[in-house]
């Protein structure tokens, strides 16, 4: 029996620590797709990054509409032990004031021409 | 998750239990997953679930990793879905 590759899917996170409410949508279905054998990556760029930035997982909870939820380390630890990629933007780095030094172990830094090979070679490219 | 997983039997087979009540999207899904790829082939994996996503989540989990889902129950406010490890 020939294996099928596996389905690819890209989400791209541009919301940050700015916007509690909207960062760990994308982390959550990207998890599930892994969950489902899918190959996962997460592109962070515009606001995105900040989220990666070092102390910030540990500190920063995602927001429910009746205070705070658990710390958005939790959901991107959850999607990354399912195999999950970080990919950050480095023009995204600059926007935010920030360089590979300050970002989390474990993200891999793309350029656009890269990001954009990505998604043509995604079946689907779902973005936030 | 403990390394010696709780087990229970659906017909005459073992199953390994995987108990996510409580527990809201996407835990259930990525807790099931975790089962399966633990199990040997052909091996029954039930998952007890209070989400009311999980019936449309495990139709589209099994679309997508061709795993097979055994049964799928509805019991008050709970969930019981049965799966067998497919390769």
């Amino acid at each position: 029996m020939v294996e099928e590759a596996p389905r690819k899917v890209v989400y791209v996170q541009t919301y940050g620590v700015e916007a509690p409410d909207r960062m760990a949508t994308p982390i959550y279905l990207a998890a599930a797709a892994a969950a489902m054998d899918m190959d996962v990556s997460i592109y962070f760029t515009v606001h995105g990054p900040t989220m990666l930035r070092k102390g910030v997982p540990g500190t920063v909870r995602v927001r429910k509409f009746d205070g705070d939820g658990a710390l958005i380390g939790h959901f991107l630890d959850q999607a990354r032990d399912l195999g999950v990629r970080f990919l950050v933007c480095q023009p995204s780095l600059d926007l935010n004031g920030m360089t590979m030094d300050d970002v989390i172990e474990g993200v891999e830094m793309i350029g656009g021409a890269a990001f954009n090979d990505l998604a043509v070679e995604a079946d689907q490219v779902i973005s936030f | 998750m403990s390394d010696t997983p709780s087990t229970v039997t659906v017909g005459n087979e073992s199953a390994v239990l995987v108990d996510c009540r409580g527990l809201l999207c996407p835990v259930p899904i990525i807790r099931l997953s975790k089962a399966v790829k633990a199990a040997e082939v052909g091996r029954l994996v039930k998952l007890l679930a209070t989400d009311p996503g999980s019936e449309p989540d495990l139709k589209a989990w099994e679309k997508q990793t061709g795993h097979t889902l055994v049964s799928s129950e509805r019991a008050g406010n709970e969930f019981h879905f049965v799966v067998r490890r497919a390769k």
